[in-house]
């Protein structure tokens, strides 16, 4: 189908995607490639698109001794090719080379995905669990929020009208860190059915697992270093946090986590 | 209103006017009359609408032709003097890597890519870089094959990823400032057809939907609780976004319901019946609903039960539901668990404050009901369920 009709804004810095906000409501769109099927479907109808794919400040990224801030608008292709720098060594660009498929990843980009907040994609999952800060520009300045807090449930996020991420810094980790990331696909491309990204850091303290694709927002688990090194097992972790969560899909994100932890196990520092 | 789109097809200008909702393919196909492109699932899933802009692949099909201002967009016409290209057409025609021709396009302009970007591919990476692009006829051991073919001795590839200068960009696509926004179109009203009644579902019919099971706390005793739920239009003032379109009749109401979780927004119209038996405070909801836009399709059964919880009490509910139409496919059994979670949290609450004199809308404490991310399904259910406990 065709979209139902819309009014275009296209923007080529920050001043003038911030103006464009400023004036009226509008759905923000970089890659338009989760949005625009939606459009497609006519299940999404935003009445104004403001097109910020090719905003200068968020094309950018940047990299310092400590972390890489990725522009927005900076898309997976340009990650998985390591045209901007990966500031964990090669986990970034691996996740982003599963990221549905080639053609999905030439156009969209990492801010994009977060906003969306579908529950199944891999930035909302993979970015918590980097311990990643997400810079969101407004009309009363910029604020910063964890990946952890950006995510607020399907599709749904902390922003506000009249917000736009402009970019999402990732800490680099130590050299004696380790990461697993492991999602349950049935065929390459589609949305996953449980994910699991834990990184294991203790020089910097910022150990971490996170279960992604549950429907909600991405899940924090409690006491990263035990489920780590095993003394509590995904499915007590999983059923501890979510005690209604049913049987099938607690073992289903068990197993997501356990493969995660051989995942990392395996890998070379 | 029109947007003017101007960039190079296959190294010749080409400008012209376009709705802001025209995709890339349809402008390559309609305006620049260039129908090598296919037009498959135009959702992006099929990969047939495959070209290059700026030399990287891209689904032309959910990519707007405003914004491809100042690019470079090559498709399967582009290609006649192409080394690399041509040593394609040439493995694809000894590998039996096509039949009906549909997929081909896209077929090839993948296969360049894979080509270009990883010369030592194997079997699996092929077969896993070529997951984007689906073929009907010949199956793929074919296309396989001819990419494998030419990758022994791949001719270097003409084509390369470019970043398009921003200088390239129109002037007509540059950003309007505020008073110019001011006037952009409003996002459009919903529907006015008024829907006639719809035939209900069987209620039998569900026995293979997917059922979701929920229990919800109220603070009133069943007593109370039940004389609001047994009164249709007092419970349908507890569903958010949903509205009667009339009074109930013959246990039968008509209605609509607002349904929106992130981008998502629809509307649902439809009809429901209702049956109460109070003797065990308990109930049956049946109903369907139609989203005009998207013609995506909702019907359902809700059962409830209200038991006594000390003073309080609480509704036992038991949905099954089918979802049909475009809205389906985003319809994931945990995503519309954790929307119908949200919004029955809603509903009870609306239910608290109703029966204790408050204004329903005063309690909501949750951050994610202030984001409205959550009323996709439920909201229609929530239609369903206004309707149903007002046809009494």
């Amino acid at each position: 189908m065709k979209p139902v009709d819309f009014s275009y804004l296209n923007a080529m810095n920050l001043e003038q995607a911030e103006n464009a906000l400023a004036g009226q409501s509008c759905s923000i769109v970089s890659g338009n490639q989760s949005l625009g099927p939606m459009m497609n479907l006519r299940l999404a109808r935003p009445g104004v698109l403001l097109d910020v794919s090719r905003v200068e400040e968020l094309r950018r990224a940047e990299e310092t001794d400590t972390e890489v801030r990725f522009g927005a608008a900076v898309t997976h292709a340009e990650i998985e090719d390591g045209t901007v720098p990966d500031p964990t060594g090669g986990w970034m660009r691996a996740a982003a080379s599963n990221i549905a498929h080639r053609a999905v990843r030439n156009r969209g980009t990492i801010g994009g995905s977060l906003c969306h907040a579908d529950p199944a994609a891999d930035w909302v999952t993979v970015l918590p669990a980097l311990s990643a800060q997400i810079s969101i520009a407004g009309p009363d300045g910029v604020r910063k929020v964890d990946a952890i807090d950006f995510v607020v449930g399907p599709y749904a996020t902390v922003l506000a009208p009249g917000e736009i991420v402009v970019s999402v810094a990732v800490p680099k980790p130590s050299a004696a860190a380790r990461w697993g990331y492991w999602k349950f696909v049935r065929q390459v491309g589609e949305f996953s059915k449980a994910s699991a990204a834990i990184l294991d850091d203790p020089d910097t303290g910022r150990s971490r697992v996170i279960v992604g694709a549950l429907g909600r927002q991405p899940l924090l688990i409690d006491k990263p270093d035990d489920v780590i090194a095993g003394r509590i097992d995904g499915k007590a972790a999983l059923s501890h946090a979510l005690p209604d969560m049913p049987a099938c899909a607690v073992r289903m994100h068990a197993v997501a986590i356990d493969r995660a932890i051989e995942q990392m196990a395996g890998s070379p520092e | 209103m029109q947007t003017d789109v101007e960039f190079l097809l296959n190294g010749k200008k080409v400008t012209g006017a376009a709705e802001p909702r025209t995709h890339l393919a349809d402008f390559i196909r309609e305006d620049a009359l260039a129908s090598g492109t296919h037009i498959g699932c135009e959702q992006g899933v099929c990969g047939a609408c495959t070209v290059f802009v700026d030399g990287r692949p891209t689904r032309s099909c959910i990519t707007l032709a405003a914004a491809c201002n100042g690019a470079d967009i090559r498709t399967v016409e582009g290609f006649d003097t192409d080394p690399l290209m041509e040593a394609i057409r040439d493995s694809f025609k000894r590998h039996h890597g096509l039949q009906c021709g549909f997929c081909t396009p896209g077929m090839l302009t993948t296969a360049y890519d894979i080509i270009r970007r990883i010369p030592d591919a194997d079997r699996e990476t092929i077969r896993k870089e070529l997951s984007g692009n689906l073929c009907r006829c010949t199956g793929y051991a074919g296309i396989v094959d001819a990419i494998e073919d030419v990758l022994k001795e791949a001719p270097a590839a003409a084509l390369q990823p470019t970043e398009r200068p921003r200088s390239a960009i129109s002037a007509t696509s540059a950003a309007p400032k505020a008073a110019e926004i001011s006037d952009s179109k409003q996002a459009p009203s919903p529907e006015t057809v008024i829907v006639a009644d719809m035939a209900l579902p069987a209620a039998d019919s569900f026995e293979t939907a997917t059922v979701l099971r929920k229990t919800m706390h109220l603070s009133a005793g069943p007593e109370e609780a039940w004389r609001l739920i047994s009164s249709p239009e007092a419970i349908v003032s507890c569903i958010p976004g949903a509205t009667l379109s009339g009074p109930v009749t013959n246990g039968i109401a008509n209605g609509a319901c607002n349904v929106s979780a992130g981008p998502i927004k629809a509307q649902f119209r439809g009809t429901a019946s209702i049956t109460y038996l109070p003797e065990t405070k308990s109930g049956q909801l049946l109903g369907r609903g139609k989203d005009g836009l998207s013609r995506s399709g909702l019907e359902g059964r809700l059962d409830f039960q209200l038991v006594p919880n000390d003073n309080a009490s609480d509704i036992n509910l038991e949905m099954r539901y089918r979802l049909n139409g475009p809205l389906s496919q985003f319809g994931r059994p945990a995503l519309v668990e954790e929307i119908a979670n949200g919004l029955l949290a809603d509903i009870a609450q609306a239910i608290d404050a109703t029966l204790s004199g408050n204004d329903a809308t005063a309690g909501r404490t949750q951050p994610q009901r202030s984001l409205s991310g959550f009323r996709l399904l439920f909201n229609a259910f929530k239609g369903l369920i206004r309707r149903t406990l007002s046809t009494r």
